[in-house]
């Protein structure tokens, strides 16, 4: 199988998921990396089994070559919050562009430079998506190994709220904190929940989650739910779209 | 006619050199980076203080710690925050965690490959899979350590304004006791295999080593910032010595010393200017193998970043053995107006933020100066001096020489584009 690592606006740390793994992957006859920037000098850019992509769609180069990836690919795999939602740089997607940029340079060099930071499946179609703000490695290897061996790859679909029943995490909305887990689709065991903190969403939204119901309850707590969500790392996730930002 | 090399391999985030030719021959080379901008300071404005540690992170995925430190420690300057030893200890723990993650990264995934001329790890592990054991040895105890104190190893979850939201229990920290004599004997082992590898006659010429003094620790959490021509200057003293400028032939911007002196951050500023800080037991493993200050040739990096893991698994194997957990995991602060700075030694280099917050905690304006903007000159100066006047059908082969020159410095292109200019020519012709 011919593995293609692409990179694309991003911080890097989901494509080092396959550092993690790479103690399984480095003996295998089975997986090919044929091209990886971070990992290799030595990269084909030819054809893919496949691509695996992290980062989100910021700039026409990109929108150019991940349109050539896919292409090339047979299966495409958006890893992370970048590519599934568009990031953390998608926080600009709600602001005035020109301000924010002005913010971060003096001058007007970046023409090339989109106003929006968008996931990778507004502009090609995606396979599987591996979710998370870092992804979490198992994910990651239960696509590689269920590619190989032909069966549909078991990604969680269930939301944060349940691994906090599983786990007796006494629910931190009841206690007084503002949390996203019941909006926010789980692959992280519920971590921040265990560590006393609130769901920031850096999984990203469930299909099909009750928004409106949240949105009423943080109201009622006085929390501010849309900044919650503006600040997280999945804010323009298309289940967010049309029903948040309408 | 200018000619645009492949992009740069085994460094984190995108980059690549280009060439100018003239008369057949080489004559003007830079470092061009194309790696989008995500806008970091722009996005942060308006936001409330208690996400910047978050956002931040979010800048590196190798060094999100470095961020959440530099970040938490500008705030708790801004309020006026007492940060008590035990939480401080923690944090340093923490950070030693990330720093023999990322020097493990660099050491074994990306810079060892070019002492034998191979194109990665994989075929490293085919001639020497021992070494390799050892990287992955290293790399799941770093892993580890830092799961237990931040919950994940790539943007962690614990660290907050005025300490962590939740402190490790005291059994899962000491369980990974276990591990550690095998890391450290492990880390022996590879500096004994390592410093018999060649190295380039390679140095560097004409630079200071800026880093962080932090009394008798060997710098990492905090300190004064310290450059080698004797400056020493309080973090908030930052900007009134060292200054960032364009050149009119590349489209990065530098960082240098106001008095017009280069410098670089980083491990060989560190080793190089806090030497005597580190443990005795270490400073006489890096005794045995000369492996001595002042070290000018950036391929013995590969080396300091080895002595660093050393250093950081005995402080390590000491902060766990004397932990003793605290209940109040934060200490209690008022939000105020004010203007913070954060300073800390990220695993490349001196790691530099500063916010300005409104009365009600809302950021105003954001500032951060990452270890790899401040690496540029040195990069591209050691890439020109690989590059100039060579001619142009021997420009192929010289360049995976360049790109060496680079990885050495461990470059993190992620980090240092938030702020660098690219300029628009290069972004359509990838």
């Amino acid at each position: 199988m011919k593995i293609g690592v692409f990179k694309f606006s991003s911080c890097d740390g989901c494509q080092l998921a396959f550092f993690d793994i790479a103690p399984e992957i480095i003996n295998s006859e089975y997986i090919e990396i044929s091209y990886f920037l971070e990992a290799t000098s030595f990269n084909i850019y030819d054809r893919f089994d496949v691509a695996f992509v992290e980062g989100s769609i910021s700039t026409r180069e990109e929108e150019e070559r991940i349109k050539d990836i896919r292409d090339r690919s047979k299966i495409v795999v958006a890893i992370g919050a970048c590519a599934v939602s568009g990031g953390i740089q998608s926080a600009r997607n709600f602001g005035n562009f020109e301000e924010i940029y002005s913010f971060t340079y003096r001058e007007n060099y970046f023409k090339d430079i989109n106003p929006l930071s968008k996931p990778i499946s507004d502009f090609v179609s995606v396979d599987y998506t591996v979710r998370g703000c870092p992804v979490n490695a198992e994910e990651i290897i239960e696509i590689i190994t269920s590619l190989l061996l032909n069966k549909t790859p078991h990604i969680n679909e269930s939301p944060v709220c349940i691994e906090c029943k599983r786990k007796s995490i006494p629910c931190l909305l009841v206690m007084g904190s503002p949390c996203l887990g019941p909006i926010t689709v789980d692959g992280c065991g519920a971590l921040c929940p265990s560590l006393n903190r609130g769901c920031y969403g850096c999984f990203g939204p469930i299909k099909g989650a009750n928004f409106e119901s949240l949105r009423d309850l943080f109201k009622e707590r006085g929390f501010n739910f849309e900044e919650l969500i503006k600040t997280g790392f999945n804010a323009y996730n298309p289940y967010f779209r049309g029903v948040i930002w309408r | 006619m200018e000619i645009k090399l492949n992009p740069l391999t085994r460094v984190e985030g995108e980059g690549r050199v280009i060439v100018s030719i003239k008369d057949g021959k080489v004559n003007d080379v830079f470092l061009n980076i194309f790696e989008p901008p995500r806008f970091f300071e722009g996005i942060l404005v308006g936001k409330n203080y208690d996400v910047a540690p978050d956002i931040t992170a979010r800048i590196c995925g190798i060094c999100p710690i470095a961020y959440q430190m530099s970040s938490v420690q500008a705030f708790e300057s801004a309020f006026g925050i007492d940060i008590p030893k035990e939480i401080e200890d923690l944090r340093r723990l923490f950070y030693y965690g990330e720093w023999i993650q990322s020097h493990t990264l660099h050491i074994f995934f990306l810079h060892l490959p070019d002492f034998f001329n191979l194109p990665s790890i994989f075929e490293v592990n085919k001639i020497n899979p021992e070494i390799v054991k050892i990287a992955f040895n290293l790399k799941r105890f770093s892993s580890k350590l830092i799961e237990i104190i931040g919950g994940r190893v790539s943007h962690p979850v614990t660290a907050a304004v005025g300490g962590f939201y939740k402190t490790p229990e005291e059994n899962n920290l000491k369980e990974i006791l276990k591990d550690i004599n095998l890391v450290l004997e492990d880390t022996v082992k590879a500096i004994d295999y390592v410093s018999r590898l060649n190295f380039p006659d390679y140095s560097i010429e004409n630079v200071l080593f800026v880093s962080l003094k932090d009394g008798d620790n060997y710098p990492i959490l905090k300190g004064d910032i310290y450059s080698s021509d004797g400056l020493t200057i309080k973090k908030e003293e930052f900007l009134e010595y060292f200054n960032e400028y364009e050149v009119p032939h590349s489209t990065a911007k530098f960082s240098v010393k106001k008095d017009g002196k280069h410098y670089i951050v980083g491990p060989i500023a560190r080793f190089n200017n806090t030497f005597d800080k580190l443990l005795p037991l270490v400073r006489e493993t890096a005794k045995k193998y000369s492996i001595t200050p002042p070290i000018y040739n950036p391929y013995r990096s590969i080396l300091i970043r080895l002595i660093e893991i050393l250093d950081c698994l005995y402080r390590s194997k000491s902060l766990i053995e004397n932990y003793r957990r605290i209940d109040k995991a934060t200490v209690d602060f008022e939000v105020k107006a004010g203007v913070g700075v954060g300073v800390s030694e990220a695993p490349r280099g001196i790691l530099w933020h500063r916010y300005v917050i409104s009365e009600t905690g809302r950021i105003l304006e954001a500032n951060i100066i990452p270890p790899t903007s401040q690496n540029q000159y040195i990069m591209e100066s050691d890439v020109k001096r690989k590059l100039l006047e060579v001619k142009e059908d021997e420009i192929r082969e010289r360049v995976l020489e360049a790109e060496k020159s680079i990885r050495n410095y461990d470059p993190c292109i992620s980090c240092a584009t938030h702020f660098l200019k690219v300029d628009k020519l290069y972004l359509n012709n990838r």
